[in-house]
């Protein structure tokens, strides 16, 4: 049975992002995005995630196109940008893969599954590896300590998870 | 106990509307909306429940803080950030009954006078962003949320604000600045969240296990909900139980149970039939307990009165295998990573508590470290941060300098002495990953 | 007005006054960081935590409002300790390098651990570093050390509530985050070394002025800043005669606390003098002089009837304005002109967050139109002399840029040329006499700026060699032309007779103007400039 159910990540690539505009249908979602708030600043993190969505990471031209939209300087931007965690601001691999490491999962075998992902992969954790598949990332408590050891590929949970799952899903994600 | 939070676990699609009626969903807000906001606000003191986030304040005395003749608008906000370590029942309340929730928000928010709400929910849960929005458009269809609420006259807009990755966003003021757009920083009270909150406007964050028990009390009456538990401590509560059980998940039990029954009646016992030595009994900020304090009552004020903190009501279970230098080295690791980085105990205090631990853990621990533990601990807490993230990396350095101080002096006794120039590398601490476990 | 007790001291402070503010009036000083009178408060430092009567915690003194009949204790145990240990924080990953660092001095981080610190620390960890930006230039004029950095924000407030540049922000977060522009970009608006003023420790400083002076062998000069007609005040910082640098000096109705970069930047045009006696045409060279050579020259080119006409500079101020208008217009019968030129924007935020801006680059033109001086523009300058064949006295060579221009130095320099100056410039250089002028350090006088206030610049230093300041020469000017103007010593006397005969500057004095930080007002010019 299979139990991978995690689609690829799309980085475009930094070339393709110098110089960016919101088309009609970013334009969209975003307008509906502000009618949520009293002011466009509050639309920041959901017009992020739209972008990170979209292009699959946030460069500097995407944040200053998001400044511009939003009426914020670029440096507000890049500030909030990089207080939050999940917000990439390098591409990443098709696959994030990210361990919980705090106490619940870690006290489940979560060390266990680093070292293995580690070795498997041949990288540590924030490298990616060459062939651009896999992102490596210990992650803090992801809030799922019942079902430890939990490991999220990008936007997916999967729990209770051991080696063998771990390499199970490894071999099933698709290109 | 009857399961009353968790009553759809066990249905299949309990997710959908269809299932929600069926089980009585939306019964309550047909009752609350014709009824005085003011008497809801009653009805909810009344029934003794206190906060599920943590704090375990008075929910109806919250509520009444609100300003009602201020000419602004008022805002609710759901918090489901959820991101005390060992605490998931957030989650799983979404994912069982994600329209008790909404049920839940529109009867609270019309409590306070507010026609909007935002729920506020950390950035992993992906998937419980996909199922909050799915019911949030099913209740729209229903006219229970959107203008003129059931021809009730009631209007109110329910948005999911999504998080991005920072625990701290769990704080009422740093997630009211995360909505806002900002870094996820908590601000200097007063002003309090229920005068100046969200866009500056009178503001009430409850739990989502907390909105999640408001239809009940107003389906059943704050006497049914007030006999669940004992006086202070009512209602029924989401414990989750994580680590070394042999059943770890969400249970749902009346408020004072004994975590000797929690633990071995519904977990099943220790993990592999080993010994217990001992348990945070409410995420991982309360300071831990020995196991012999199993038998004391799983709520807010006898957990206090052991020293410890019921916060959540999420219980870490420790077997006696547990390296009590590791466990601190794990939770300094995790504050420490999800400071803010804004006010100077926490920021300086919280690593460098962390640099001792790892130096003791890795041989190098000096006798004189414990004291300066305890002096960082006195120093980042009670009041001396801007907000509870310095109690929060403190009571784990309390708890295991209090129950398992043996443990630290044999680290140090065994200890190599330091070098002289400069200490060997210990693993890189980057601000994103931490695979230094 | 709310009655508060500190320390035992009882004061009296207005409703809605914080603690620290409170303190400062009673003389006691609560160390802080992150608090700045200017900014909007954060309570993020955590340094000045106080002891309330009936209060289960400690309490910031920033965030904390006055209440009628607080008791607050500054030094009582709880307290002591607290900062005590918040100081400590603060310390345990500072680099500690004070010997190399060139806030020493006008550390408050050194200051405060000095004053209210322990001797020692418990740290014995590795301390954190930030190795890209350890020493790297932020911008033209700051340079950052971000190993120094206590995350105070100062710095980012200001670019976002005084400059509103929004060009500072933290990045990353905890123990990591640090203080970065926008993807790294260079840290340049108008007002770009405030940001380092603000700086409580060395993280961010003027690489201007870096490891060119200890700050504590400076002697400080109360001063004006030259640099237009706002008149920022400014604090000069100079030592042996050498000017080192310009620092904004409070002043709530004009400048807050700040200066702008080109201000703040002319305090090295200080240093660069090279006229320093008299010079007098001979044989086709300008060669040195006594002053009383120079001043029997003067007396043989303007003779009496003669045609001369007098340039005087906006550059100047009200004293020898004042001075040069009695003698050359009145006492001779010269035509005069004062000439202006408009100026690039500048723009400055005073303290109750208004923008008082001005295109005029004059620290005085102001002055002179209240002293009844002919103000012209560059066409005005150009007709003024080409439209005589006389001599021509300019009181500061550079008072205006047409004055450097081949054209007029052209078409004039058959007529006899007479200017005071302390640098070379090429009208100097085609004049027949010159008089050395003492620098904006070494002359004391009042300028009015263009919102028509009178702000008095104090002299530093005595003029250097043989130059004199300009109401000095004025006056002996008026000797040589036989329109003695009495026993002048000082330019006070001057300022005291100007205050006399015009009506604007009624009332002033030398006393006021020192002793009132928030100049008087002038209302009856309120139209003027």
């Amino acid at each position: 049975m299979s139990i991978a159910h995690t689609q690829p990540l799309t980085m475009t690539p930094p070339e393709m992002l110098r110089d960016v505009h919101f088309d009609g249908e970013m334009e969209k979602k975003i307008s509906a995005l502000l009618r949520r708030y009293p002011t466009k600043q509050a639309a920041l993190l959901p017009v992020l995630w739209l972008c990170q969505e979209r292009w699959g990471w946030l460069p500097a031209s995407v944040l200053q196109a998001v400044a511009k939209r939003l009426e914020l300087s670029p440096a507000f931007v890049e500030g909030v940008t990089t207080f939050y965690t999940m917000y990439n601001t390098q591409p990443t691999g098709k696959y994030l893969v990210q361990v919980c490491t705090t106490l619940s999962c870690q006290l489940c075998g979560a060390s266990g599954l680093t070292a293995h992902l580690k070795e498997r992969l041949g990288i540590d954790s924030g490298e990616t590896t060459p062939d651009g598949r896999f992102t490596l990332l210990g992650v803090q408590c992801l809030g799922a300590c019942g079902e430890g050891p939990v490991v999220q590929i990008n936007n997916d949970y999967y729990t209770n998870v051991t080696v063998e799952m771990l390499d199970q899903i490894l071999d099933e994600l698709p290109e | 106990m009857e399961p009353i939070l968790l009553r759809a676990e066990h249905e299949t699609n309990s997710k959908a509307l269809t299932t929600s009626l069926k089980l009585g969903g939306y019964s309550a807000l047909k009752k609350a909306l014709i009824m005085n906001p003011e008497d809801i606000r009653e009805e909810v003191k009344k029934s003794g429940l206190r906060g599920r986030g943590g704090a375990g304040f008075p929910t109806g005395v919250k509520w009444g803080f609100v300003p009602q003749d201020l000419p602004k608008p008022k805002y609710l906000i759901c918090n489901a950030d959820e991101s005390e370590p060992g605490t998931f029942k957030d989650r799983k309340l979404i994912h069982t009954d994600p329209h008790m929730l909404i049920e839940g928000i529109i009867i609270s928010s019309y409590a306070i006078n507010a026609h909007t709400a935002y729920i506020y929910i950390r950035g992993e849960f992906y998937e419980e962003v996909q199922i909050l929005e799915q019911a949030i458009a099913e209740a729209y269809k229903k006219h229970y949320l959107g203008k003129n609420i059931l021809k009730t006259g009631y209007d109110l807009d329910v948005y999911v604000h999504r998080g991005a990755g920072a625990y701290i966003c769990g704080e009422e003021t740093a997630l009211m600045e995360s909505i806002e757009g900002k870094r996820g920083q908590p601000r200097l009270k007063p002003p309090f969240p229920a005068v100046v909150g969200l866009f500056g406007c009178p503001t009430v964050i409850n739990n989502v296990e907390t909105l999640a028990c408001v239809p009940h009390i107003i389906e059943r009456g704050a006497d049914w909900f007030a006999s669940i538990g004992r006086p202070r401590n009512t209602g029924p509560k989401l414990f989750c139980v994580s680590g070394h059980v042999n059943r770890p998940g969400v249970y749902e039990l009346p408020l004072s149970v004994t975590y000797r029954e929690i633990i071995e009646k519904h977990c099943g016992g220790v993990r592999d039939g080993k010994k217990l030595k001992g348990f945070i009994p409410g995420g991982s900020s309360a300071p831990v307990l020995p196991a012999s304090a199993i038998d004391i009552k799983a709520d807010f004020d006898s957990v206090a009165e052991a020293g410890s903190m019921f916060g959540s009501g999420a219980l870490i279970v420790l077997d006696e295998t547990t390296d009590m230098v590791w466990l601190l080295e794990n939770l300094l690791t995790f504050y420490t990573h999800e400071s803010c980085g804004q006010c100077t105990p926490c920021r300086e205090g919280g690593n460098w508590a962390l640099e001792i631990v790892r130096r003791i853990r890795r041989g190098y621990g000096r006798p004189e470290d414990l004291e300066t533990l305890e002096r960082i601990s006195q120093f980042a807490s009670r009041g001396m941060t801007l907000c509870p993230l310095g109690d929060a990396f403190c009571g784990p350095i309390t708890g295991v300098l209090t129950h398992f101080r043996g443990e630290f002096e044999q680290a140090i006794a065994k200890a190599k002495p330091l070098p002289k120039k400069k200490l060997p590398a210990l693993p890189v601490r980057s601000g994103r990953g931490t695979f230094g476990m | 007005m709310v009655s508060v007790t500190i320390d035992g001291h009882e004061i009296q402070v207005p409703e809605g006054t914080n603690v620290l503010e409170a303190a400062k009036k009673a003389g006691i000083t609560i160390p802080h960081y992150c608090y700045h009178p200017a900014l909007s408060v954060v309570g993020q430092c955590r340094v000045c935590m106080v002891e309330i009567d009936g209060a289960p915690k400690l309490a910031t003194a920033c965030s904390t409002q006055v209440r009628d009949g607080m008791n607050i204790s500054t030094n009582s145990e709880r307290a002591t300790e607290a900062r005590q240990a918040v100081l400590e924080f603060l310390l345990a990953n500072h680099p500690l390098d004070c010997p190399v660092c060139d806030q020493a001095g006008e550390c408050y981080l050194q200051d405060y651990a000095f004053d209210f610190g322990l001797d020692t620390t418990h740290m014995v960890e590795e301390k954190r570093t930030y190795p890209e930006r350890e020493r790297r230039m932020l911008g033209p004029h700051v340079i950052q050390n971000q190993n120094r950095c206590i995350h105070c924000t100062r710095c980012i407030r200001f670019t976002r509530e005084i400059s509103e540049t929004h060009d500072l922000t933290m990045k990353a977060r905890g123990n990591h985050q640090y203080i970065d522009t926008f993807n790294g970009e260079p840290y340049d608006n108008p007002w770009s070394a405030c940001a380092a003023d603000v700086c409580p420790v060395g993280a961010l400083t003027v690489k201007e002025f870096r490891f060119r002076a200890r700050v504590w062998r400076l002697e400080e000069t109360r001063s004006i800043c030259p640099g237009c007609s706002i008149g920022c005040n400014i604090m000069i910082g100079h030592r042996n005669g050498v000017v080192y640098r310009f620092m904004p000096r409070e002043n709530a109705e004009i400048n807050g606390w700040w200066m702008c970069d080109h201000g703040r930047f002319l305090a090295e045009d200080l240093n660069a003098r090279d006229i320093d006696r008299p010079l007098i045409r001979s044989g086709g060279q300008l060669a040195p002089a006594t002053w009383s050579d120079a001043l029997e020259e003067l007396a043989r080119i303007i003779g009496a009837g003669t045609d001369a006409r007098v340039i005087a500079s906006a550059n100047l101020s009200n004293e020898a304005l004042y001075l040069a208008k009695k003698l050359f217009a009145e006492k001779l019968g010269l035509k005069m002109l004062v000439p202006v030129e408009t100026g690039p924007g500048r723009s400055i935020k005073n303290a109750h967050k208004e923008w008082i801006r001005s295109e005029d680059p004059h620290p005085n033109a102001t002055g002179a139109r209240l002293i009844g001086l002919n103000v012209g523009d560059a066409s005005r300058l150009q007709d003024f002399l080409i439209t005589s064949s006389g001599p021509v006295v300019i009181l500061d060579a550079g008072a205006h840029p047409l004055l450097a221009s081949q054209d007029i130095i052209q078409a004039i320099k058959n007529q006899p040329i007479v200017a005071m100056a302390n640098a070379h410039t090429p009208m100097t250089r085609a004049a027949d006499l010159v008089f050395p002028v003492a620098s904006w350090l070494e002359a004391e006088g009042t300028y009015t700026s263009s919102t028509g206030r009178v702000q008095l610049a104090e002299r530093g230093a005595h003029p250097s060699d043989e130059a004199k300041a300009a109401w000095d020469i004025l006056t002996l000017m008026a000797r040589a032309l036989g329109a003695d103007p009495g026993p002048v010593t000082r330019p006070q006397q001057i300022f005291e007779e100007l205050a006399a005969e015009v009506p604007a500057f009624a009332g002033m004095t030398y006393r006021r103007l020192s002793n009132e930080p928030g100049v008087p007002v002038l209302e009856e010019v309120a139209h003027v400039g």
